[in-house]
């Protein structure tokens, strides 16, 4: 046994074991039984592929069992299989003691013949054959004694439902002998597979299919559940946004009460805390949607999705699985760009990810109902909203459809999808799916979102001269004590806050790249604004808060956006005049809705394509384009005679 | 195993059973696979996911704008687009 081993072999009381298998064949919940729940995603180096591994021991061997991306052969298609296959021939991890080939019951025949090729890597090989129930009921039952004869490997059933046959597996994988697997029996075990028991008789999944995919009823139903899946999202995450924010109150004000006002209590509250609280209030909603994306995912019907959507989408030059990514950047882009790695083409890939940012995420929300409650009545409003987010998918497919005919010409993805039979969602990988995903965002997009806070803090903070302090203080002198004297007193305080604010560096950075957007009819004050946004959408409210002298809008009153939408309608400019009117409202919406202003999404953008060249392009051209329709829109309002 | 060297006991009313291209494929009739062209990205995808000589495959449901197709093979469902099913050279069978 020991004499088989490479001299280079690690000690055998520790095994690194490789699980290898089809997407869906059922390796990740099977990973979670081998180990109970204990992962970490690691990181291959020089790429984004995530994939996880997880540490057990059994009978004084230590395994560490990597769950690699699916794989269907040992020719790559696509970016993950690749690094499946590098980790899987010892070109980037060194090389496996051992391989858990993970076969899908219900497609017997193409799993043997990959098995076929498993085995040339000459790893040693244990087979844990899944969804024995699923071929059963599919017509396909498989005759285990007799595989395992034929094979002449390993073989342990395991339910990736119940974890029946996890520990037997277990055990399996820590006592094999490392030696590698002996050529296949002459006669192979191809005859195995392939027997149906019936072939009229039509299972549960084909009847689900006749209506699922039906011409008519297969979109209608689709767009019910992307609707619903919305619904969903908002009416959920809406509560737990609440509470973070009270939250973030309490800690502010609690800081507050410890740390004496200054320099240091503004950096802490409305810095960290704030940017802190800024990064979490999008937990939930990424939450709920990579849950619902995941439950829809482990039913089989994302893939029915796909299959329907794939000619519309490839008419705009993207593939059918662009869906996916597509479908979670409403909630945010960051699992959106990276849901893109389904895709096998770069191109489509690129394609997908650069127009992803177009949706209108859950940030551009706030904006949206703050600018509509002020300046349009609600009949109004609802329809206004719909058009800005159809302006977010209107121009996506546009600018695919440029880049696609341009500098992303050529290829595409293969489609070779499989349909799997439907089941039931398996909670335990709904809420690893999720646990990881709020995990990855609160590493990438949580850290540069906290930095970009802080940055527009200090920007808006200094310089703080001490002739407004003086001013306001004898002003606060002045006021009497008692109920009264309280109010005029907070209203000194957010005199203050706002005089400071306009002295600040922001300020100036924002009077002198106003005429920039003057053309866009934006004030100083909402240059200012769209400046502080780029960080993050989500500064904008408060920024605009502050500016339009409200003090703490966020932490203030009932219905802080309403009163932030009063005090909008109320400003005005040195003529007197309203600065805003219903014309640069709708221009300022407009370029939220096309502007890349979001750290986080550049960030992920970054690493998914592993080049600036990608982010800076898509700052570039959302921007742009952000700029260009705003103008447009202002001037040609004017020029209608609309607004001021 | 061809279907033309059996003795067939009830010859099918309406195959020709002559050559034709999987996308051809009729809904709810089975072919056997003849071979697969090319020797690209897409073939061996093809190949590894069932479509090999002998390989019987049953076209199913077809995507609401005609494409892409749905077949079973080897007991699963597997959608393909028109081209790439274009690839897979089938017979009908019975």
């Amino acid at each position: 046994m020991t004499a088989a081993q490479p001299a280079d072999a690690p000690p055998q009381t520790r095994r690194t074991v490789l699980l290898v298998g089809r997407p869906n064949a059922g390796k990740t919940s099977l990973l979670m039984h081998l180990t109970g729940s204990l992962q970490r995603p690691v990181n291959f180096p020089g790429s984004s592929v995530e994939c996880v591994e997880s540490d057990v021991t059994e009978g004084g061997t230590a395994l560490c069992i990597v769950d690699l991306p699916g794989l269907v052969s040992l020719q790559p298609n696509s970016r993950d299989e690749e690094l499946a296959l590098a980790v899987l021939q010892g070109r980037t991890r060194g090389r496996p003691d051992l391989l858990c080939a993970v076969l899908d019951a219900g497609k017997l025949a193409v799993e043997l013949a990959f098995l076929r090729q498993l085995r040339t890597l000459g790893v040693p090989i244990v087979v844990a054959l899944t969804k024995v129930d699923v071929a059963t009921a599919e017509g396909y039952p498989v005759d285990v004694a007799r595989l395992q004869q034929a094979l002449g490997l390993p073989l342990v059933v395991v339910d990736g439902r119940t974890g029946a046959g996890a520990a037997e597996l277990r055990r399996a994988l820590a006592a094999l002998p490392l030696v590698a697997p002996a050529p296949e029996a002459a006669a192979g075990a191809a005859p195995v597979a392939a027997t149906p028991t019936r072939s009229i008789a039509r299972s549960t999944t084909d009847r689900l299919d006749r209506v699922l995919l039906h011409p008519l009823l297969g979109p209608a139903l689709l767009v019910a559940v992307v609707i619903g899946m919305f619904q969903l999202v908002f009416a959920v995450a809406d509560p737990f946004i609440g509470w973070i924010e009270v939250v973030q109150g309490w800690v502010g004000d609690g800081v507050a009460a410890i740390v004496p006002a200054g320099a240091v209590q503004s950096f802490l509250v409305d810095g960290v805390v704030n940017g802190v609280g800024s990064s979490l209030v999008f937990v939930p909603q990424i939450a709920l949607l990579i849950a619902f994306v995941t439950i829809v995912e482990s039913t089989g019907y994302m893939a029915r999705a796909v299959f329907l959507l794939d000619r519309p989408l490839r008419k705009v030059g993207l593939s059918g699985k662009s869906f996916v990514p597509m479908t979670a950047s409403f909630a945010c882009a960051i699992p959106g760009i990276v849901a893109a790695r389904i895709l096998g083409d770069e191109r489509d890939r690129l394609a997908t990810i650069t127009t992803a940012p177009l949706m209108s995420c859950s940030a551009r929300l706030p904006v949206y109902v703050v600018l509509l409650a002020a300046f349009f009545p609600p009949h109004q409003a609802g329809l206004l909203l719909f058009l800005l987010y159809a302006l977010g998918i209107v121009t996506a497919v546009a600018v695919a459809l440029v880049l696609r005919r341009s500098v992303l010409r050529g290829g595409g993805s293969l489609l070779v999808m499989e349909l799997p039979a439907y089941q039931r969602p398996r909670l335990r990988l709904v809420l690893v799916h999720t646990w990881f995903a709020v995990k990855a965002f609160l590493r990438t997009a949580g850290t540069v979102i906290l930095v970009a806070t802080i940055v527009v803090w200090a920007l808006g903070y200094f310089p703080r001269p001490a002739a407004i302090a003086a001013e306001f203080d004898t002003a606060r002198a002045a006021v009497v004590a008692g109920a009264e004297g309280d109010e005029e007193r907070a209203r000194l305080d957010a005199a203050e806050a706002a005089a400071y604010l306009e002295q600040s560096w922001l300020a100036n950075i924002g009077r002198a790249v106003q005429p920039v957007f003057a053309p866009a009819g934006f004030d100083w004050r909402m240059t200012v604004g769209v400046l502080a946004a780029f960080p993050a959408r989500e500064l904008v409210v408060p920024t605009l808060g502050t500016l339009y002298s409200l003090g703490e809008v966020e932490a203030s009153a009932d219905e802080p956006d309403a009163r932030l939408s009063t005090a909008l309608r109320a400003a005005k400019g040195p003529d007197g005049r309203p600065t805003l009117d219903s014309l640069t409202a709708l221009a300022v919406m407009v370029f939220f809705a096309l502007c890349s202003q979001c750290a986080g999404t550049l960030a992920a953008i970054r690493r998914e394509t592993n080049s600036w060249r990608w982010p800076v392009f898509t700052f570039s051209y959302m921007t742009a384009l952000a700029w260009l329709a705003a103008v447009a829109i202002f001037q040609i309002g004017r020029w209608l005679g609309y607004g001021a | 195993m061809s279907a033309a060297s059996a003795p067939p006991p009830s010859p099918p009313p309406s195959s020709p059973a002559s050559p034709c291209l999987l996308r051809e494929a009729q809904p709810g009739r089975s072919y056997r696979v003849l071979g697969v062209d090319g020797d690209d990205a897409l073939a061996h995808r093809l190949v590894a996911c069932g479509f090999w000589a002998g390989a019987v495959v049953e076209r199913l449901q077809r995507a609401p704008f005609g494409d892409p197709l749905l077949f079973r093979v080897h007991g699963f469902r597997l959608a393909l687009r028109g081209d790439e099913a274009a690839r897979v050279r089938v017979v009908g069978a019975t």
